[in-house]
């Protein structure tokens, strides 16, 4: 057997020695799930729609902390400098660890996935996808987790710099937060972390149009991992003393915080902060028809219909011969024209797709910009384009019936309104639902246009 | 056939301190060689260049003919190399351990056969943290040599171990020893240092002060004997001081340390001196130079250079 080998299956079977390292690397990820369930005790687990982010945390803690944990004291220990003088080249060593921890992480992936479908979670839309974007988001955090362990002189600090990573990205990273429900600057520093590409890349494939709506997310995961790996592999460290504080060490590093800045960057400039509507999101089977389909006019004609005046102050609507004044028509007609390329207007999910539409009349009404009269005509005008209207009816009566699923764009800007929301997202829902019962009552009669 | 280890002008240094300085040291084909010397005496540094942990300023390693600055790899694959502390994981077990270095060289020996040779076969399936210091140290023996090495370096060590496990271990080298492995070790204990080595090199700041078999510096040293003598009636010391060669009296009671450059001359002085005296011998110890006095005269000299 070679040293790569050799050294690959000893890391295995130690790991599965360690009592602790399984604790974390399987036992964890479980609880994540039960929490979720926890979370959502009064409905059927959407465990679908947010498998994304459970496969994300799970990754991240694997190799942004087990990963380092088992370096650093392994280094601690002095086995490295033990290796260190033994005709064995670094990049075997260092591989197998790779190596074995993806393997590590793959199966614990695979449990998770496995319990999930034992509480009732419908098999990913794209399985092989689903396999390719764990290893590229695998990949990416396996990445950080060697240079968190070349900049770690002991086990305690793993796990001081391992925080530094894991809370900023669960909380405002786009991994344990859903994007959704994050204010707007947050969103804007969540394109500066590998996490909310992780979760976008994956939870493509679990839920939405699988790898090719998701080819931004893993070129920033490959990006990412492809810094860290180099910068990783060659601060290597095989004893406590050896420092990497030389000028060539900190030019690593600075690489790989640059890769992270360009990848914000990117996507700022392509208008990529809003939420990517594939996550989040939570499609029936194919097999299966869609929940709105079995809406019922006896459900329509049980909404209540009594709704603020399209004049008031919420949810206003113009009527549709009425034109803006000269000073917003140029707002309306580049939102008119952007509209039909938007790409959350777009998505494959037709809750979710209507649901961002509504978000382009909602967003102007919560934040009182004067176009708040125009764009929900713009949009309804859109919708009845390009839906069926009896499908249309029953999708908004969907999304009126259950206001907090879903995922809530607040970003505009791609769409040509660029005043983000950054409030409550639950004012966005409550007005979609609005929205959604007034463009009903014009869709059936209710209120004669 | 090219020396085991050649070293030629090899210099290092940390900032402003000199660790190594223009050494020069070729080990002999099959010998025993200890590095001795106090601590900061750069015998750390200088093995730590020799095995790849350190990169020297300048200077040459040659490793049984292979530049071992320029083919560092060949170099370790003929090259068996004991730390002063060797830890492995928590739980791996010295089969494991075995099988693991195995795989780093061309034609290894067999873990089976290095369990049963450093006496390891009931510990085959332990794991690493519950085994005992000497059979640690026997394992890291035992890996040092599972690449059949030409050359074996040891760095301290019998530092932890006690007495019993420090007795077997020396065994071991000598026993390698005479398998034909060249031996480099380094050590603080200068008992051990005479006992097991066949040359040792005295290092004080950086450079080789003294190089040669024990027996032959201790020989060749102008180190100080000292005669144990009681007599009665006891003998002044001023007389005793008086004694051809006598460098050093101090009292003890009626016993008297009598420290000489030449015993015979003194003793023969002083047989003259008791017939003279009417003194007769109650007791008479010749305590020879050990080698601790030829490291603590060379190494706390202020003029290290000395060549002996």
């Amino acid at each position: 057997m070679n040293a790569f080998a050799a050294h690959l299956a000893l890391s295995l079977r130690l790991h599965f020695r360690n009592r602790i390292a399984l604790i974390y690397g399987y036992l964890f990820p479980l609880i994540y799930l039960a929490a979720f369930a926890v979370l959502y005790r009064h409905e059927k687990i959407p465990l679908l729609r947010h498998m994304g982010e459970l496969l994300t945390v799970s990754v991240l803690g694997g190799a942004c902390f087990g990963l380092p944990t088992t370096l650093v004291s392994e280094r601690e220990r002095g086995v490295w400098r033990r290796y260190r003088v033994a005709p064995v080249a670094t990049r075997s060593l260092v591989l197998s660890t790779v190596l074995a921890r993806f393997a590590i992480l793959l199966s614990a992936g695979a449990l998770q996935l496995a319990v999930a479908f034992a509480v009732g979670m419908t098999a990913p839309a794209n399985p092989l996808g689903l396999w390719i974007a764990f290893s590229a988001v695998s990949f990416a955090f396996i990445g950080l987790g060697l240079v968190i362990a070349t900049l770690a002189d002991t086990v305690v600090a793993v796990q001081a710099l391992g925080q530094c990573i894991f809370l900023p990205m669960l909380v405002i990273g786009g991994v344990a937060v859903p994007l959704a429900s994050l204010p707007g600057f947050a969103q804007h520093i969540s394109a500066f972390f590998p996490g909310r590409y992780a979760v976008e890349a994956l939870q493509a494939c679990v839920s939405g149009s699988g790898l090719s709506g998701a080819r931004f997310s893993l070129a920033a995961l490959l990006a990412i991992g492809t810094a860290a790996s180099c910068a990783g592999t060659k601060l290597f460290r095989w004893h406590a003393q050896q420092r990497f504080a030389d000028r060539a060490g900190k030019l690593w590093l600075a690489a790989v915080l640059a890769v992270w800045i360009a990848i914000g960057y990117a996507a700022e400039t392509r208008g990529r902060i809003a939420p990517s509507t594939i996550t989040e999101t939570a499609p029936a089977p194919a097999v299966v028809d869609p929940p709105w389909k079995k809406i019922t006019s006896r459900d329509i004609a049980e909404f209540n219909f009594n709704l603020p005046s399209d004049e008031g102050v919420v949810a206003p609507m113009a009527p549709p011969d009425e034109e803006p004044p000269d000073e917003w028509a140029r707002g309306v007609a580049i939102v008119r024209e952007k509209l039909p390329a938007w790409r959350p207007g777009l998505d494959t999910d037709e809750v979710q797709r209507v649901r961002n539409l509504l978000c382009v009349a909602a967003v102007p009404d919560a934040v009182q910009h004067p176009l708040e009269r125009y764009l929900p005509r713009v949009v309804f005008d859109h919708l009845i384009a390009t839906h069926e209207k009896t499908d249309l009816i029953k999708i908004l009566a969907w999304i009126a019936q259950h206001p907090e699923d879903g995922a809530v764009v607040t970003d505009l800007t791609a769409v040509g309104f660029d005043l983000p929301f950054s409030g409550d997202s639950y004012i966005i829902r409550e007005r979609e639902m609005l929205y959604a019962l007034k463009f009903i009552a014009r869709l059936t009669g209710r209120k004669p246009e | 056939m090219p020396a085991p280890v050649a070293i030629h002008h090899l210099s290092k240094r940390y900032g402003r301190i000199e660790a190594v300085r223009d050494l020069s040291l070729a080990l002999n084909d099959g010998e025993i060689f200890g590095l001795l010397g106090p601590n900061g005496a750069g015998k750390t540094t200088l093995l730590e260049c020799v095995i790849g942990l350190r990169e020297p300023d300048q200077g040459s390693i040659e490793i049984c003919g292979i530049d071992a600055r320029h083919a560092p790899r060949a170099a370790r694959e003929k090259t068996g190399v004991v730390l002063q502390q060797t830890s492995l994981q928590e739980k791996i077990t010295p089969r494991e351990a075995l099988q693991l270095f195995a795989s780093f060289y061309p034609a290894p020996l067999g873990a089976g056969e290095l369990l049963e040779r450093f006496a390891l076969g009931a510990q085959a399936d332990a794991a690493f943290d519950t085994l005992s210091g000497g059979q640690r140290q026997r394992l890291a023996l035992a890996l040092s040599f599972v690449g059949r090495p030409q050359l074996l370096i040891l760095d301290e060590p019998t530092a932890a171990l006690d007495p019993q496990s420090r007795r077997a271990l020396h065994d071991d080298i000598r026993r390698l020893r005479d398998d034909g492995c060249t031996v480099l070790l380094s050590t603080h204990n200068l008992n051990e240092a005479e006992k097991l080595c066949d040359r040792v090199a005295v290092i004080d700041r950086g450079i080789i002060v003294a190089t040669g078999a024990p027996r032959e510096l201790l020989r060749e040293s102008s180190a100080q004997q000292t005669i144990m003598l009681t007599t009665r009636p006891p003998l002044a010391p001023e007389r005793l001081r008086a004694l051809p060669a006598v460098t050093t009296v101090r009292s003890d009671g009626d016993s008297k340390q009598i420290e000489t450059s030449s015993t015979t001359t003194t003793l023969a002085a002083l047989s003259t001196m008791l017939a003279e005296q009417r003194s007769t011998i109650v007791e008479l110890r010749v305590q020879p130079a050990t080698l601790e006095d030829v490291f603590l005269r060379l190494t706390q000299s202020d003029q290290p250079a000395a060549t002996l």
